[in-house]
């Protein structure tokens, strides 16, 4: 226990240490202001971050309209109605 | 004896999205990421530098246009056929897989036709970036329609021999939903490389 702990704090000390920031190559602030390539990057950036949002909330969307158009909910639905009415009806009588 | 032992078991309903298209699902959304990463790639090289360059090739718009009709209308039989798989008629099911095998064939031998030209004009993969560009990119799409197709071309043989049973019929979905997505796929890629 006591050298997994150790070597726990070796790691995060390592880890700690003070490193230079550097910039990738091709990051955008590698080029200049109204550079064409930080333009290209930007949309390209735009497009890779849009995808996944986009593809999720499709998918999502047509599960849950899937969902709620099924038959299972609206037996589950009919049912509560059902059972609502029959304890009701049991009220009445008692 | 309480009542409840006497209620009947719950009876069995499928589930509102069978498992078989909730995985299909999650092959198209990777397959989706695989071609924004490569549109990402080409939006880079399309928006940085004058596009495309003076001395190569332009791409051919009134074939391809043509070719765009040919894969979208191969999804009409799918659809047809999937629906047939719903009244139960094999018989056009295997006639609509079969058409849309056929359009699905057509437009690769058009592509493929238009890629011989245009190799033959100098836009080659290795020769520059915008040849490497397109050729990555359309050559993927057109690597899914040939699996597409090799998918489709199987399920027309299946059916064609034995009957329309749920198994099959839940994989004929699958095979459709695929083509979808390829026929989809092109709408998108169709206008960015050729059109913009």
């Amino acid at each position: 226990m006591m050298r997994r702990v150790a070597a726990l704090v070796v790691v995060l000390l390592l880890a700690a240490r003070s490193v230079w920031a550097q910039s990738c190559a091709m990051c955008g602030s590698s080029f200049g202001q109204n550079d064409p390539v930080t333009r290209a990057f930007s949309w390209s950036i735009l497009f890779l971050m849009a995808t996944p949002y986009t593809i999720v909330g499709l998918i999502g969307a047509y599960l849950y309209f899937n969902y709620r158009r099924s038959p299972r909910r609206r037996r589950a639905s009919v049912d509560a109605l059902a059972r609502s009415s029959a304890e009701d009806g049991q009220g009445d009588l008692a | 004896m309480p009542r409840r032992a006497f209620a009947p078991p719950p009876r069995e309903v499928a589930p509102p999205v069978s498992n078989t298209r909730i995985a299909m699902l999650v092959v198209i959304a990777g397959e989706t990421m695989l071609f924004a990463g490569l549109v990402g790639m080409y939006l880079v090289f399309r928006l940085s530098r004058p596009w495309p360059p003076p001395d190569l090739p332009r791409l051919p718009l009134a074939l391809t246009t043509v070719n765009t009709f040919v894969l979208l209308a191969s999804a009409w039989p799918m659809t047809r056929a999937l629906r047939a798989t719903r009244r139960v008629a094999p018989r056009t099911v295997t006639r609509g897989i079969a058409l849309t095998a056929l359009l699905g064939g057509l437009f690769l031998a058009i592509q493929g036709a238009e890629w011989v030209r245009l190799l033959h004009h100098g836009l080659t993969l290795g020769g520059s970036m915008y040849g490497a560009t397109f050729y990555v990119l359309i050559g993927c799409h057109g690597a899914h329609v040939l699996i597409a197709l090799a998918w489709v071309a199987i399920m027309a043989a299946i059916l064609s021999r034995g009957r329309l049973t749920p198994r099959r019929r839940a994989a004929l979905e699958m095979c459709g939903m695929y083509w979808y997505f390829v026929c989809a796929l092109w709408l998108f890629l169709f206008p960015l490389v050729y059109l913009y």
